[in-house]
């Protein structure tokens, strides 16, 4: 157990009765975050509360941060942690989404061996992941964004703090007025969150609103979310494909601002 | 005048049920049906008995030998019938099967999981439309069909109406099913005092006494063994006024086991089987004027009842019946009502009731307008009751005076720019924003008199209270209304202080306890003021005229030369006190030889009030909404209410019953909904998933306030608490459906959820996002 | 069952030790056993709100924790945010001024969290509080008065010179 934000709750009404709990919070530097040239690493019992407040990482991981404050409510992000949300893997939650639209790596490690998962080859299923029993994360590192690459992360959620219907994280760099580089990544629409590769069509094109409509259309087009009680999966892909356009343009004006800044 | 509630409840010394710890006390837990609607076959225990710290496990036969069952009898229609915990079948998913009793909760919870019961699966009965169906199973087998009640009644000449309409407009309005969610669950602490073989039942509840003589009657113990005491309680928004059959259940074996029991119901209960509401709909026909003259309504009402009868099953629907036509001059007028029995948690009665009346009888004003190509203000010119029409006998028969249903709407109308936000309508539109507004008229019935339950079937309105002025001029009140947020204490503390001429900090209000309580109906509808704070305010006034008789004698003055103030009493005239009001009461009470001849000793005052059959307030709400098309999120820009609820005693509790009324008004149109599977699974068992309004989807509200006193109540009251809701409802439906005008959407369910309106933008407009 | 566990802890400035069973969440520690029936139990599913209490300085769910998790913490409930146990602080009084609560059930919950939004951040907007605290439900008030509540101690706990008697300030971390 880590911040026992989402494994207690299922305890209380009895979806979940483990025999044995080890608190993480009992193994010592499991909560630091260190920064280095490229990357940011994060300890698994880093509390999401510590994240979101964390200068370095609103510095280095903008998007990161604001992600974070998407994560439920205050109260639950000061004991919830970067790890037991990317090991319990809900396909709508913040920060699975982020680990892979950057292509975080989990640093896991059993009694005797550590390795190392892009989290591409991580989320599984609906909370499932490549973990296997005896593996714990120790660690989350993610690259830092590239000065000049603009950042938007968008959701839809039906109250603040509820999980959402559906979310995207955006990034791009421009060059010269055109699309140099982009990730696209969204969550909600499938069983887990899903990197869209159609941030491809972006490079070379000039920002326009008619883009955005047509990339976040491409995108979502052959999504099939499932339906639950909040929303049938049409609704999320309409809701994605809404969130995208809003998302790329948010991202867009980001990348044109800091590159205004560094031009100035 | 702020709360005398709020020092014990901020400081985290209030007391509720679940705050009291007895020794001894064991812990219940209840084993529930997975289905729908199964059969019981067999019940095995023997499990759950073995394990360390289970005292004992209780099925429904058990219960049957150490209980009575409950009895709903509704005229016309055939008496429904409830076993403490079933016996041979469960209804619905969460009927529950047996009861646990361990040392504590979480052994009792252990246990709960190794009780066997073995089931026969039927097919269950989810719908309106499949209960209604000829080859239906049934859900309740002691029942001939599981269309309980059918009723139709007629006022006027609705043929003739019809005849002669120029058009017939036809709308249909549904609610969802939702459920009251007071913050603290519903939960019991029993305790038997085996010497003096009494029960004590502690429980936060609405109507403590209806419950002590129900409960002793289940109990087959005599009323004088039983005590309710309702202690602080959490919220309760009308859940809280049955005797549910876990409380009974508990109160059954506390005396069984000599032992105290306690159970606290948790979250996953309360929203699955702790009573739900709403689940009804309106199919009405106006019959209309070229000009927008109503002549006749008819309307075809249904309400999906769910399992069982805890409240008798027309109740909820029939008042959205005999309201419908509202506040509009309208004679002609038929509706029948039409309730199902089905295999859900049973319905009852949540804060409004009659919710979904204001939206019908609104919506179909709207819809008139449109159809007509009238401005809806037009048509509400043509048909609303203006103070002038008054008093006026509505076509169910009721009398309403001192409204203001068409002065509350004028006024909006002036305060509110509609001209200039129909510019900024279609502005927004030419962006594909869609922006509406909403304003709903707002009958609200507050105090239902004995007159009203006698005509409705039985029961009583009256209420109860006694007044002691102790020998130091200390008062002590009790009157037999439970507060369950609404302040009470404090605005009995203030009616009493006013008639008797002392301060609010002396006067203590004692409430929710039957041994202190004098005998009252308690916390329904919106009875606080004008029954419950106006029988203190009427017994008040009786000890005042004792005290007044005691001190004309003392001074020797005539009585009416003299008053009361500030615990002083005074000749007319002059600056200084002959007496403090204290040495009436010592006299009273140690000194009896020195009151007036003929006087009693002592100064205790109890009195009983019935008032009028029915009082109404009305209000005016107004609701300006943004429908996102990409999303189908509804945002709320600007909410107003204008409230009429005749004399206010205390402004401040009045305005927090508007916002709160409101605030649940908005979670039914916009975000509440239970919801069931195909198998009759509540898919719907946590917060995360039953969605209730939080800080940020509530807006603040803009509240001004109209007294037009009721000349037929003590001080003018009218009292309010359930028009705030129907307002809500109403105005915020009617935003939506204005912000979708034009567009050929109609929309006629709530919420008006962003999965809804999403669906009713893609039927209409094929898909959007190409 | 499970050994006891010994916990040795501060709560509303008092040192406590006691055994509890692994398995005890905090709250009904709290309550049933310490008898701090303050803190309220609304749902322990983490949603509501009405069980949080302030741990090391921090508003946390105490229905989401377990009681041995509290060893050598320090820990503040609603019964010791008043700064003598009989007066209330600031915050609970501008809660009284503003007619904050109706029941008064979730509102333990609410003072305690907003406890610690005014630590961190003094002077809220009204879109501040109305996002900090949307994981504290209420049914009774509709919220607008708990809003006008926090912005009122805001004010109130400024011009006192950001400093209070209460013990929420003293035990906060
Ligand atoms: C009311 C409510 C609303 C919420 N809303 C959101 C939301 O909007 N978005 C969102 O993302 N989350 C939400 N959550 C979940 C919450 O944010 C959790 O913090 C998070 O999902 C899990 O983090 P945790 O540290 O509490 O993990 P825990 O609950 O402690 O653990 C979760 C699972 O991960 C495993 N685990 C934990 N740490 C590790 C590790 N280091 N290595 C291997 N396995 C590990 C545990 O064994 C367990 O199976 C909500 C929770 C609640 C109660
Ligand atoms: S009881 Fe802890 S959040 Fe509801
Ligand atoms: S005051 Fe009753 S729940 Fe908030």
């Amino acid at each position: 157990m880590a911040g026992g934000q989402s494994l207690v709750p299922l305890m209380n009404m009895r979806l979940a009765t483990p025999r044995h709990l080890i608190d993480l919070k009992n193994v010592a530097g499991l909560s630091d975050i260190a920064m280095s040239e490229t990357s940011v690493t994060i300890g698994s019992m880093a509390r999401q509360r510590q994240i979101e407040l964390s200068p370095a990482i609103r510095r280095a991981c903008p998007i990161l941060a604001e992600a974070t404050t998407h994560i439920a409510h205050f109260q639950i992000r000061q004991r919830g942690t970067i790890g037991g949300s990317i090991a319990h893997a809900d396909p709508a939650a913040e920060l699975p989404l982020i680990a892979l639209l950057l292509d975080a790596r989990i640093v896991v490690r059993a009694a005797d061996r550590k390795r190392s998962i892009p989290a591409r080859d991580f989320f599984v299923s609906t909370f499932v992941t490549a973990l296997d029993e005896s593996e714990v994360i120790e660690t989350v590192v993610l690259p830092r964004l590239s000065s000049g690459e603009g950042w938007a992360f968008e959701e839809f959620a039906r109250r603040h703090g509820d999980f959402a219907l559906a979310g995207v994280a955006a990034t791009v760099t421009l060059t010269g007025g055109r699309y140099s580089g982009a990730r696209l990544a969204m969550s909600g629409v499938a069983a887990t969150p899903v990197v869209l590769p159609m941030a491809e069509r972006l490079l070379g094109e000039e920002p326009s609103r008619a883009l955005y409509r047509a990339v976040a259309a491409a995108a979502t087009a052959d999504l099939t979310p499932e339906s639950d009680i909040h929303a049938t999966g049409e609704d999320r892909r309409d809701i994605a494909c809404h969130l995208t356009e809003i998302a790329l343009a948010a991202a867009t004006e980001r990348a044109l601002h800091s590159t205004d800044r560094s031009a100035g | 005048m702020r709360r005398s509630e709020d020092y014990r409840l901020l400081l985290g010394a209030g007391t509720f049920t679940d705050d009291l710890q007895i020794p001894r006390t064991l812990h219940a837990a209840f084993v529930r049906s997975p289905y729908a609607h199964a059969r019981i076959t067999a019940i095995d225990v023997e499990r759950a008995l073995a394990l360390p710290g289970v005292v004992a496990v209780f099925t429904g036969e058990d219960l049957a030998k150490l209980t009575e069952p409950g009895v709903t009898a509704q005229a016309g229609a055939e008496p429904m019938v409830m076993e403490t915990l079933p016996t041979r079948k469960v209804r619905f998913n969460g009927d529950p099967v047996a009861c646990v009793v361990a040392v504590d909760r979480y052994v009792a919870e252990d246990a709960i999981e190794l009780v066997e019961v073995d089931y026969e699966p039927l097919a269950p009965v989810l719908s309106m439309e499949s209960a209604a169906a000829p080859d239906a199973p049934l859900v309740d087998e002691d029942l001939s069909s599981n269309l309980h009640t059918r009723q139709t009644r007629t006022f006027g000449d609705v043929v003739s109406a019809f005849a002669e309409a120029d058009e017939i407009v036809e709308v249909r309005f549904s609610t969802q099913r939702m459920t009251h969610v007071p913050i603290e669950t519903r939960g019991v602490l029993a305790v038997w005092d085996a010497g003096r073989m009494e029960l004590t039942f502690y429980s936060g509840q609405q109507t403590a006494h209806l419950l002590r003589t129900n409960l002793a009657r289940r109990l087959r113990l005599d009323e004088n063994q039983v005590r309710v005491i309702s202690p602080d309680v959490g919220g309760a928004f009308g859940q809280k006024i049955p005797l549910f059959r876990e409380e009974l259940t508990v109160a059954a074996l506390a005396i069984k086991l000599r032992r105290p029991i306690k159970w606290i119901e948790d979250r996953l209960e309360n929203l699955t089987v702790a009573n739900h509401a709403r689940d009804d709909s309106a199919w009405i026909r106006a019959a209309v004027t070229k000009d927008g003259r109503i002549l006749g309504i008819k309307a075809e009402l249904w309400a999906d009842y769910g399992a069982y009868a805890f409240f008798t099953p027309k109740y909820p629907i029939d008042s959205v019946g005999w309201l419908l036509p509202g506040p509009y001059k309208l004679q002609n007028y038929e509706y029948s009502i039409n309730v199902v029995i089905t295999n859900k948690c049973p319905a009852g009665t949540l804060r409004a009731p009659m919710a979904l009346v204001t939206w019908a009888t609104e919506g179909m004003v709207e819809r008139i307008a449109r159809q007509l190509k009238i401005d809806p203000v037009e048509v509400r010119r043509r048909n609303m009751i203006t103070s002038r029409d008054q008093p006026y006998v509505s076509a169910t028969g009721y009398s309403y005076e001192a409204l203001t249903p068409w002065e509350g709407y004028e006024q909006m109308l002036r305060d509110f720019d509609l001209t200039g936000f129909r510019a900024e309508q279609r502005a927004a539109r030419a962006n594909d924003r869609y922006l509406g507004v909403g304003i709903a008229s707002v009958l609200e019935p507050t105090t239902y008199g004995s007159a009203w339950y006698k005509k409705s079937g039985r029961g009583s309105g009256h209420e109860a209270a006694t007044v002691k002025v102790e020998p130091s001029g200390a008062v002590n009140v009790s009157v037999g209304i439970v507060p369950t947020g609404q302040g009470y204490e404090t605005t009995i503390a203030q009616v009493v202080a006013e008639a008797l001429g002392t301060r609010v900090g002396n006067v203590n209000v004692l409430l929710g306890d039957t041994s202190i309580a004098p005998y009252g109906m308690g916390t329904r509808g919106s009875r606080g003021a004008a029954a419950g704070n106006a029988v203190a305010y009427l017994a008040a006034t009786e000890a005042r005229a004792k005290v007044l008789r005691i001190a004309a004698h003392l001074v020797g003055e005539p009585i009416d030369n003299l008053e009361i103030r500030d615990d002083q009493i005074y000749v007319l005239g002059e600056p200084e006190p002959r007496l403090p009001l204290s040495q009436a009461s010592w006299t009273a009470y140690m000194d009896p030889s020195a009151l007036p001849a003929g006087e009693l000793p002592g100064l205790e005052i109890h009195r009983t009030y019935d008032p009028p059959a029915m009082t109404f307030s009305n209000a005016t709400h107004l609701c300006v909404a943004e429908v996102e098309r990409r999303t189908g999120r509804v945002e709320i820009l600007d909410y107003r209410v204008i409230e009429d609820a005749g004399t206010l005693i205390n402004p401040a509790i009045v305005d927090g019953q508007i916002r709160g009324g409101v605030s649940l008004g908005i979670g039914q149109a916009l975000l509440e909904e239970v919801v069931y599977d195909e198998l009759g699974n509540n898919q719907t068992a946590t917060f995360l998933d039953y969605l209730i309004p939080t800080i940020d989807t509530v807006p603040n509200i803009q509240i001004s306030h109209v007294q037009t006193p009721n000349p037929h109540t003590v001080l003018g009251l009218k009292g309010m608490a359930e028009g705030p809701v129907q307002g809500g409802l109403a105005a915020v439906m009617i935003a939506v459906q204005d912000a979708l005008d034009g567009k050929g959407i109609t929309i006629d369910r709530s919420p008006a959820s962003p999965s809804r309106i999403r669906a009713l933008f893609r039927a209409v407009e094929g898909d959007l996002d190409e | 069952m499970t050994a006891m566990r010994r916990v040795r802890f501060q709560i509303n400035g008092q040192s406590v030790e006691q055994d509890v069973a692994p398995r005890l969440l905090l709250s009904d520690f709290l309550r049933d056993v310490l008898g701090f029936t303050g803190t309220h139990v609304g749902c322990e599913q983490g949603a509501c709100g009405a069980c949080t209490i302030l741990l090391n300085g921090e508003a946390v769910r105490s229905c989401l924790m377990f009681a041995v998790q509290v060893n050598g913490a320090t820990v503040l409930t609603i019964e010791g945010v008043s700064p003598d146990g009989t007066s209330l602080h600031p915050i609970q009084r501008a809660f009284h001024e503003n007619h904050g609560l109706q029941c008064g059930f979730c509102t333990p919950g609410f003072v305690m969290s907003a406890c610690a939004l005014l630590k961190e951040n003094p002077a809220p907007t009204e879109s501040e509080i109305r996002t900090q605290l949307s994981g504290n439900l209420c049914r009774c008030t509709g919220y607008e008065s708990i809003v006008q509540s926090v912005l009122q101690a805001a004010r109130d706990l400024e011009s006192a010179g950001g400093q209070s008697a209460g013990k929420a300030d003293s035990h906060a971390g």
